[in-house]
C-alpha cells in the first residue's frame, strides 16, 4: 500500500509566486499528446547534467479485477526487465550500466512507475531503451516463472513486518468487492500460483501497457523540442488499444466491521481505525478539508498526539493518512500501543478526538497554520529532478494530468474550519468504520 | 556549564542573538560550508564527535539516547509540546544521525524562516531541559526498536546487526547504536547529564552549513555553540577486531518464513585511499546495492528466482533496506567486507550461501576481466553522480570528506580514479583485501540450527528443486554449486535464540 500524506499532498503546493503559465507549479513545464494519445510532461530545471524520466502506467492493483489474480500488476513490474527481442535483459541491463543510470520501478494501489535518472548526454539512449520494452516486451515461460520466484522472495522478506500483516487484514475486512481488498502485493496463495499465469501475463501488457495509458514524466537539464523530437521518433509507432478493466465500485458501507490478527513474532499491540473516505477530488472542499483535518487532528501537534504520545504515553506512535486515490480509500488512524489493556482507551480517545472537531470548527490560527506548512512543504520539497517528477506521478496517475494542482491548492486556499468541520461529520462515522486490532503470539 | 545553561536560559528569547566580548567561538577551522546561491533553503549538519563506541560499558544506546533527548525533547526555553507546534507551519524540523563515530544533528529550513527556526536548533542544542517524561518516552521507543521490531520484523536487518556484533565482539564497535536492552534500561538522567557534559562541547562540534545561508548566518553559529562547554572527551581508539582466521558462523532460531543471510570480515582501506576504488569497482561488479547489475543478484535472483536480492559492500550500509544510495554521516575507521543475501526460503539456505560464497571465491580467484573493469568503472563515474543531488546530502558528504581526511571531495576523486585505475590495480586491491580463507557468517532461520550446523560441518550436499523449469546451464551449475565445499568447523558455529541478541 501506497500512502500520501499531507505533507506529499503540500509538496505540491505553491501559492503567492508569480506562476508560470498562471500555473502553480514553479517551472515552465510543456504539455504534448501524440496522435497515439501517448501523454508528454516536460520539465526543464536548474539542475547540471541530470535527467529523471518517469513512465507512469495508470494500471495498479486496483486494476486486477479477474480472481486469483491480485498482486498481477506489481508482478508484471518485474517482467518489463525480462527485455525485448531488439534489447534482451542481459544487453539492456549492460546498457544502463555502461552510461551509469540510477533505474527502478515502483507498484501502488492505482499506478506503476518506472524511473531513471541519468546523465543529460544519455537522453537518446534512456528514451531508446524505454520505448523499446514498453512497446515489444517480449520473455519467454522460463523467465516469467523464474521471476515469480524472485516476487515471493520480496512476500518473504515484507511479511515480516507486522505492519504487512495488519494491512492485508485492514484492507480485506473494510472491502467486499473493490479491488482495494488486496494489498498491492496481492494474496500470498495467488503469488504462489503466479508461474502458472504466463499467457494471462501476456494479455496483460496487451491491455495495459499502451500510450492512452500511460504518461511520460521528464524533468531536468533538458530542451523540450529536443525531448519531443525524440519522443515522437521512439514512442509514434506504439499502437492504441488499452482496454479499461471493469473494477466493481464498492457499495456503501452499513456497519461498522472490526477483526483481530495475530503476528506470529513480538510486538506491541498495533490498532487501526480506518474509514471508507473518498476518491481523490480536488475541486471538493469537504475533501480537501480531510487532508487537513488529518494533520490537525492526529498530526504531532494535535491534542490527541500531545495526551497519547507525549504526556500519557500510551502509546509509541499515532498517526494518520489520508491518501489519494482514484476510489475510495481508507482514511486511517493507526497507534502502537504500549499495554494490551491500554487499547480500547486508546481508541476511545482517537473516537474522543474525532467528536471533538465534529462539535467545535477548528481555531483559524491553526488552519493558518496548516495552510502555512503546505506553502513551506512545497517551496523546500521540489529541489531535484527526480522529487519533481516522482512527486507529480500520483497526480499523473490519479487523473492523467498535473493541473489538478492547479485546481487543489485553489481549493485548499479556500478551506473554511466549518469544512473541516464538514469533514469529520462526514468520513469519520461508525457506519463507515473498520477497527482492526494486531497483538503479537508471543509475548 | 550547568551555571551557564541556566542564565542562558533565562535570557534566552531576549539576548540570543547578543555575543559578549571575548566569549569562546568555535573554531573557522571547525566549521564546513557549502554554500549554493540559488538554493532557497538552508541545510544545517551539526556534527558531534562522539558516538556509540563512546557509550560507557553498561550503558549501551547512551550516546544515541543523548542526542535524542536534544532533538526529541523539550529544551529549557519550550515544552516538546511547543516545539513541535513552533514548527509545525515551517514544514521544519530537525533530527539526528547516530552512527559509531559520529552524531550528527540535521535540520533544512527554508530561508524566509531562518529567524523562527534558529532560535529552535540553538535551543535543542544548548538548552536540552533533561527532563525524565521524555526519557522514559525515548527509552520505551528504543527498547521496542531492539526487542520487538529488530529481533522479530525485520531479519535482513537482524543479520547484518548480528553479523557486526560477532566481527567486533569485545570492540568498542560490537553494540548497535541504539543499544543493547540492558544497556537502555539501566539508563538514567544523570547518565545523559554527564554523557552531554563531556562530549557535547565546543571541541567536538564541527558545524556544517550549506545552502542558501547568509555569510553571517556562520559567525553566529560559531559564537552560540561556543556556548557549549569547553573541553573534548578523550578519543576512543579505533577498534582492534579479534582476528578472522576461518569460517564462523552464528545462526540465530526463531519463527521465520525464510532465511537471511549476511557475512563478511574486516578490510583496512578506507574512502579517500587508491585502494578502496580499486575495491569498489570490484565490489560494484558482484554486488551493487539494489542494482540488478550486480552479479550476486543475476545469479542468484535473477537466473534462479530465490530471492529479492544479493549485494556486497566495503562501507557499512545503513538503513539498506530503505535506501538505494549510500547514507552519509555514517563514516568509521574500521569497516567490513560484506555480503547481503535477502530472504532464501529455508530449504534454500544453504544452497544459496554456497551460490554467494562460489561466485565470491570466483572474483577473488579470477578478478574481472577487461571488459567488465571497463564497464564498472564507467558505471561509477556516472552513478556516483547520483549519490548526493541535494545540498543537504553534498554537506553530508563534505562533513565525512573531513572524518577520513580527504583533501577535496570523495565523490570528485571517486570520478577521477574511475579513469586512472587499472584492471592490475584491481587485481592487486583484490589480491591484498579480499580473502578466502576466512568469513563470519550470520543466519537466521528456523528453529533446527542443529540441523543446518551437522549440513554446515559435514558439507553435505545441498541440491536444489526449483517449482518451474530452469535452463540446461543452470542445472548444470547447480551440480556444482550444490556441493560447492565450505571450511566450517563444528567448534566454529555457534546456535543461539533470538532472545539472547542485543541482550547486554
Amino acid at each position: 500500500m501506497f500512502r500520501v500524506s499531507l505533507l506529499l499532498l503540500a509538496a505540491l503546493f505553491l501559492p503567492e509566486r508569480p506562476a508560470m503559465s498562471g500555473s502553480i507549479i514553479p517551472y515552465t513545464y510543456q504539455k504534448e499528446i501524440l496522435p497515439n494519445a501517448l501523454k508528454v510532461l516536460i520539465i526543464p530545471m536548474d539542475s547540471p547534467g541530470l535527467v529523471a524520466y518517469y513512465s507512469v502506467v495508470r494500471t495498479g492493483s486496483r486494476d486486477e479485477v479477474e480472481p486469483g489474480k491480485s498482486g498481477f500488476a506489481h508482478f508484471f513490474e518485474h517482467m518489463m526487465f525480462r527485455g525485448t527481442k531488439k534489447y534482451p535483459a542481459a544487453v539492456y541491463e549492460s546498457i544502463l550500466t555502461s552510461i551509469g543510470a540510477s533505474h527502478n520501478a515502483y507498484t501502488t494501489d492505482d499506478y506503476t512507475a518506472y524511473h531513471l535518472n541519468f546523465a543529460a548526454e544519455d537522453l537518446e539512449t534512456v528514451i531508446d531503451l524505454e520505448s523499446d520494452r514498453f512497446q515489444n516486451l517480449a520473455y519467454e515461460q522460463r523467465e516469467f516463472q523464474t521471476e515469480a520466484g524472485a516476487v515471493y522472495g520480496e512476500y518473504r522478506k515484507s511479511i515480516t513486518s507486522p505492519y504487512a500483516l495488519l494491512n492485508e487484514k485492514v484492507q480485506n475486512l473494510a472491502y467486499d468487492v473493490h479491488t482495494y481488498k488486496h494489498t498491492t502485493i496481492g494474496f500470498e496463495a495467488d503469488i504462489k500460483a503466479m508461474p502458472e499465469a504466463y499467457e494471462y501475463s501476456l494479455s496483460f501488457f496487451r491491455r495495459f501497457y499502451r500510450p492512452e495509458n500511460v504518461v511520460l514524466v521528464i524533468a531536468g537539464d533538458i530542451k523540450p523540442a529536443n525531448v519531443m523530437t525524440l519522443v515522437r521518433r521512439y514512442y509514434g509507432g506504439w499502437q492504441k488499444g488499452y482496454t479499461a478493466p471493469a473494477v466493481v465500485p464498492e457499495p456503501s458501507q452499513k456497519q461498522e466491521r472490526s477483526g483481530e490478527v495475530s503476528y506470529p513474532g513480538r510486538t506491541l499491540p498495533i490498532l487501526s481505525i480506518s474509514y471508507k473516505g473518498e476518491a481523490f477530488d480536488p475541486s471538493n472542499r469537504m475533501y480537501v478539508a480531510a487532508l487537513v483535518l488529518n494533520e490537525l487532528a492526529f498530526g504531532e501537534t494535535s491534542e490527541l498526539y500531545k495526551k497519547l504520545y507525549i504526556k500519557e504515553q500510551k502509546v509509541e506512535f499515532i498517526q494518520g493518512s489520508v491518501p489519494m486515490n482514484r476510489d475510495v480509500p481508507l482514511f486511517e488512524v493507526g497507534a502502537m500501543v504500549k499495554k494490551v489493556e491500554d487499547v480500547h482507551a486508546v481508541r476511545d480517545d482517537v473516537y474522543g478526538a474525532v467528536a471533538g472537531f465534529q462539535k467545535t470548527p477548528v481555531e483559524e490560527r491553526r488552519l493558518a497554520d496548516a495552510k502555512k506548512r503546505s506553502k513551506y512543504a512545497f517551496l523546500m520539497g521540489l529541489d531535484t529532478p527526480n522529487r519533481v517528477a516522482g512527486g507529480l506521478a500520483r497526480f499523473v496517475a490519479l487523473t492523467g494530468d498535473i493541473e489538478v494542482i492547479d485546481t487543489l491548492y485553489t481549493t485548499l486556499e479556500a478551506v473554511t474550519p466549518d469544512d473541516i468541520m464538514n469533514a469529520a461529520r462526514t468520513y469519520y462515522v461508525p457506519e463507515r468504520r473498520t477497527i482492526v486490532v494486531l497483538k503479537g503470539a508471543q509475548q | 556549564m550547568s551555571m551557564r545553561i541556566r542564565f542562558t536560559a533565562a535570557l534566552a528569547g531576549c539576548l540570543l542573538t547578543v555575543s559578549t566580548y571575548g566569549a569562546p567561538m568555535v573554531p573557522a577551522q571547525n566549521v564546513v560550508q557549502l554554500p549554493v546561491k540559488n538554493d532557497p533553503t538552508i541545510s544545517f549538519r551539526i556534527w558531534f564527535q562522539v558516538g556509540s563506541q563512546d557509550d560507557p560499558k553498561g550503558k549501551e544506546g547512551l550516546a544515541d539516547i543523548t542526542a535524542s533527548m536534544l532533538t526529541d525533547a523539550a529544551t529549557t526555553t519550550n515544552s516538546y509540546e511547543r516545539i513541535l507546534e513552533r514548527l509545525f507551519p515551517l514544514a521544519a524540523g530537525y533530527g539526528v544521525s547516530s552512527s559509531v563515530e559520529m552524531t550528527v544533528m540535521t535540520g533544512r529550513i527554508h530561508r524566509d524562516n531562518l529567524e523562527e527556526y534558529y532560535p529552535l536548533l540553538m535551543d535543542a542544542i544548548l538548552r536540552p531541559a533533561f527532563q525524565q517524561d521524555d526519557l522514559n518516552r525515548i527509552k520505551s521507543q528504543a527498547l521496542n526498536a531492539l526487542e520487538n521490531t529488530l529481533r522479530y520484523s525485520n531479519d535482513e536487518e537482524l543479520g547484518k546487526a548480528v553479523l557486526y556484533g560477532d566481527i567486533f565482539a569485545g570492540t568498542a564497535y560490537a553494540h548497535l547504536t541504539t543499544g543493547t536492552v540492558q544497556g537502555v534500561k539501566s539508563i538514567t538522567l544523570d547518565d545523559v547529564r554527564k554523557f552531554y557534559r563531556t562530549h557535547f562541547t565546543q571541541e567536538s562540534v564541527v558545524i556544517g552549513i550549506g545552502g542558501g545561508y547568509p555569510e553571517s548566518l556562520v559567525d553566529r553559529l560559531r559564537k552560540d555553540l561556543g556556548e557549549l562547554a569547553a573541553g573534548r572527551a578523550v578519543v576512543t581508539p579505533p577498534p582492534t577486531p579479534a582476528p578472522l582466521d576461518n569460517f564462523r558462523v552464528t545462526i540465530v532460531e526463531k519463527d521465520v518464513p525464510a532465511t537471511a543471510i549476511s557475512m563478511g570480515f574486516p578490510i583496512t582501506p578506507l574512502r579517500g585511499s587508491k585502494e578502496w576504488y580499486a575495491l569498489a569497482i570490484a565490489n560494484s561488479w558482484l554486488g551493487e546495492h539494489r542494482n540488478s547489475s550486480s552479479h550476486l543478484y543475476q545469479v542468484i535472483r535473477e537466473e534462479r528466482g530465490l530471492n529479492y536480492g544479493d549485494y556486497s559492500y566495503i562501507e557499512q550500509y545503513a538503513r539498506a533496506g530503505q535506501l538505494t544510495k549510500p547514507p552519509q554521516n555514517v563514516s568509521r575507521r574500521n569497516q567490513i567486507f560484506e555480503i547481503w543475501i535477502r530472504p532464501v526460503p529455508n530449504e534454500a539456505r544453504h544452497f544459496a550461501l554456497r551460490a554467494a560464497l562460489r561466485e565470491y571465491t570466483r572474483l577473488v580467484q579470477h578478478g574481472l576481466t577487461q571488459e567488465q573493469f571497463d564497464r564498472q568503472r564507467a558505471f561509477l563515474k556516472k552513478y556516483v553522480l547520483h549519490y548526493a543531488p541535494t545540498s543537504m546530502e553534498r554537506l553530508g558528504y563534505a562533513l565525512d570528506d573531513r572524518f577520513y581526511g580527504i583533501k577535496g571531495s570523495h565523490l570528485e576523486l571517486f570520478r577521477t580514479m574511475m579513469d586512472t585505475l587499472t584492471l592490475q590495480d584491481v587485481k592487486d586491491a583484490i589480491r591484498k583485501h579480499l580473502r578466502l580463507d576466512a568469513m563470519q557468517i550470520a543466519i537466521i532461520t528456523t528453529k533446527d540450527g542443529a540441523a543446518l550446523k551437522q549440513a554446515l560441518v559435514s558439507n553435505a550436499p545441498s541440491p536444489i528443486t526449483y517449482r518451474t523449469p530452469k535452463p540446461a546451464s543452470v542445472v548444470e551449475e547447480d551440480k556444482e554449486i550444490s556441493v560447492f565445499p565450505l571450511n566450517v568447523k563444528a567448534e566454529q558455529v555457534k546456535v543461539v535464540g533470538v532472545e539472547a541478541v542485543f541482550e547486554r
